[in-house]
């Protein structure tokens, strides 16, 4: 019996020639489920555009300060062509101002052009770098022929950020308060107290407004005269953002105390001269006349005025009067005030000396904002490095660029290095009231 | 296809206009003041172009509709199918900026993510696949002629049983035998073969119970003859057990399981051929229908 053989011939026999006009297996399942799934994410889009639900073309979540208006798109889309219904400046405008960034920027971008939706819940301030240095990488004024007044190049934080103003060549504290720094943060020997040697803290003096702890040493022996508390700072900022000026009635009269005169338990005010001249003329008048039998009692020399010579013996209380008031200037105007203030001394004996003005810096960096609550992680003298060294009011204590970028700089494990983490491009004191453009009905329905 | 030499210059190409691209992307995304955004005008151009290179990839199909037009080569359009589908991929990455925050943006980028992997997976199939079968399969066959050409090697094995045992439906050799000689009880087939009615019976009652159910139902589960070197050691029995008159017919009974095995092999390489296609294609679909729309309504906002 022959063998089976595979010639080309018996090999065509086999083949059914209307083989392709039916489809079997895989090519079947190919087909039926383009055209399901095809069919399925046509019928879905086509659904949402006919029943009005844009969720499905949503790019994204809104901010959170846009999430009241939910899915309704009208709110911001509005019809810019007979097509199109983009985001203007109109719409952001209607319910809040965007007051200009400066007088001199030589353009105004779109609202939308830094301010990006539907890039998830997040600050709508938290521009891209890209916003400011559009700019300030190469800044330019309207005026061509005047150089801008800040820095012209600036492309990052961590790349030119340039130093602070403040730390620059040629700029100290302006502070007329003589203040030292080292003598009063001493490690070693500490500092002498109202109830013995203290070792003082940056934050004994320097807190945030509204911070009401006691001073932690112990309060004046001597009672103040109408003690009043300092101004509270930047108002607007976050209520700790920054430290309140040191004051005296706070952190300093429990140790600088003001008393003129032995047979007083009060202090002199802490204010202008002319006050505390006034305040201790009446306190010398009113004792003399309530103790008459003191006029003639000649008082010790005062340790405290050495090269005073000693005075003539008065002989009636106005002369009394007058030789206690010689020497209770004496010793404020030449000694107790002058330790810390800068003083000018008028010609005449009549004219009361001048006190300069204390001119506390509150905020080193008005350019920037800075929050000294969110940086309470950070030990002070990590930061501001020559806190504790520092002897003189001209030193600026405030911390270099170099000691904010070890922390804020690009990289994973770093902390916010953009320009809005410590700038803001609105001037927000031209800020102008906005009435909402929307009813409660047109937000909820 | 082959990922041959012919290839390269699509692959010259294509990486040259993803190095142009990413460079325009990261001066771009560098510099835009919000990022980058579709909607910008290079982002867009970034839409543009990824949107028509997904079409172009999407186009091969209709192309193989069409064999006799003269649309070029379809080799030609399989690399650039290749090579463009896969580039479109980083352009709409660009186009989208890396993100998909909507719910339509995020199921077409995962939808382009499993068409791309499902596309790649395949092109290496295809690429090494194609060798195993002919060294594998050497009496492949149209995979759609499949079932009909195995229909066809059980009815010749049963012609091939009859001649020697007579019609295997109905009765039984040894009842015809009875009736007449059992060449008058074939009726239609004739005995070729000249044996004793007792080796008759038994060829027969061998081949209804062992080879007649594999070629009836090859993909059976726990077939013997399914498995060649089991096969081959039935048949080697068989030759022993029967008269030596019958080892031709055994001989190309044999021949034709081995086929009907190599059509079961060549069906496991089909579906390892063709199967990543049952994703690939709904899906590339479904995302062209799903980016038609999405182009049109992003537009709009």
């Amino acid at each position: 019996m022959a063998g089976r053989t595979r010639t080309t011939k018996k090999l065509a026999q086999r083949i059914n020639l209307n083989y392709f006009k039916e489809l079997h297996g895989i090519p079947r399942w190919r087909r039926i489920l383009s055209v399901v799934l095809g069919g399925l994410g046509l019928i879905w889009l086509v659904w949402a555009v006919a029943s009005g639900n844009p969720k499905p073309f949503n790019a994204g979540p809104v901010a959170h300060s846009h999430s009241m208006f939910g899915q309704k798109c009208s709110a911001c889309h509005v019809s810019t062509s007979s097509y199109q219904q983009a985001v203007t400046d109109k719409q952001c405008l209607a319910c809040h101002d965007g007051p200009i960034h400066h007088a001199e920027q030589t353009f105004v971008p779109a609202c939308a052009d830094c301010h990006v939706e539907h890039k998830g819940v997040f600050r709508m301030a938290s521009t891209s770098d890209a916003a400011c240095t559009q700019c300030h990488s190469d800044l330019a004024a309207k005026d061509k022929n005047s150089p801008p007044k800040f820095e012209a190049k600036i492309s990052g934080f961590d790349k030119s950020h340039p130093e602070f103003l403040t730390l620059r060549a040629g700029h100290a504290d302006p502070g007329t308060i003589k203040f030292n720094h080292q003598v009063h943060l001493d490690q070693k020997k500490g500092i002498r107290g109202p109830h013995g040697v203290v070792q003082l803290k940056c934050v004994d003096c320097h807190r945030p407004p509204g911070a009401n702890e006691a001073w932690p040493y112990g309060t004046a022996e001597i009672v103040q005269a109408s003690m009043t508390s300092g101004p509270v700072l930047s108002p607007g900022l976050p209520s700790r953002a920054y430290m309140a000026p040191v004051n005296y009635q706070e952190h300093c009269s429990s140790c600088h105390t003001l008393q003129f005169d032995k047979r007083f338990q009060d202090s002199v005010p802490h204010k202008e001269p002319k006050v505390v001249y006034e305040f201790v003329v009446k306190k010398l008048t009113e004792y003399i006349a309530a103790h008459p039998d003191q006029i003639h009692v000649v008082d010790e020399p005062d340790k405290r005025l050495p090269s005073r010579p000693v005075p003539p013996v008065p002989r009636n209380a106005q002369e009394w009067v007058a030789y206690k008031l010689s020497d209770a200037q004496l010793l404020l105007w030449r000694k107790a005030c002058k330790e810390c203030h800068s003083m000018s001394y008028p010609q005449g004996d009549e004219k009361l000396p001048e006190v300069a003005k204390a001119r506390i810096t509150t905020r080193w960096l008005p350019h920037a904002s800075f929050d000294h609550q969110a940086h309470q992680m950070v030990s002070c003298e990590s930061c501001h490095t020559k806190s504790t060294t520092s002897k003189e009011t001209s030193d600026v204590l405030v911390p270099g660029v170099q000691v904010c970028q070890e922390c804020h700089r690009s990289g994973a494990n770093a902390a916010e290095a953009r320009c809005f983490e410590c700038h803001t491009y609105h001037d927000w004191s031209k800020e102008k009231h906005v009435n909402g453009a929307f009813t409660v009905k047109q937000l909820t329905d | 296809m082959r990922i041959d030499k012919t290839h390269k210059p699509w692959l010259i190409v294509t990486v040259a206009l993803l190095v142009l691209g990413a460079i325009l992307y990261l001066v771009y995304a560098v510099g835009a003041p919000g990022g980058p955004r579709g909607g910008s005008a290079l982002g867009l151009t970034f839409g543009i172009f990824g949107y028509a290179m997904m079409l172009y990839a999407g186009a091969l199909g209709a192309r193989k509709k069409v064999p006799t037009w003269r649309l070029g080569k379809t080799k030609t359009w399989m690399r650039g199918h290749l090579w463009l589908g896969l580039l479109s991929l980083p352009v709409i990455l660009f186009h989208a900026g890396f993100s998909w925050r909507g719910p339509l943006t995020a199921i077409m980028m995962w939808i382009f993510f499993i068409v791309i992997i499902s596309g790649v997976v395949g092109a290496v199939i295809q690429h090494l696949v194609p060798r195993m079968m002919t060294t594998r399969v050497p009496m492949e066959t149209i995979y759609e002629e499949i079932p009909h050409v195995r229909a066809q090697l059980c009815e010749e094995a049963d012609q091939l049983v009859a001649a020697v045992c007579g019609p295997l439906d109905g009765e039984t050799p040894a009842e015809s035998a009875e009736g007449g000689s059992p060449g008058q009880a074939a009726g239609a087939v004739a005995l070729l073969v000249d044996i004793e009615q007792e080796d008759r019976a038994r060829f027969r009652e061998i081949y209804m119970a062992k080879v007649r159910p594999f070629l009836k139902d090859p993909e059976a589960p726990g077939a013997e003859l399914a498995n060649p070197r089991r096969a081959a050691e039935v048949f080697d029995s068989l030759r022993r057990l029967l008269v030596p008159q019958v080892r031709g017919v055994l001989d190309d009974l044999e021949n034709i399981c081995e086929e009907e095995q190599q059509l079961s092999h060549q069906i496991k390489i089909y579906r390892w051929l063709h199967g990543w296609l049952v994703v690939h294609v709904p899906l590339s679909i479904a995302l062209l229908v799903m980016g038609a729309v999405h182009a049109v309504i992003a537009l709009r906002y």
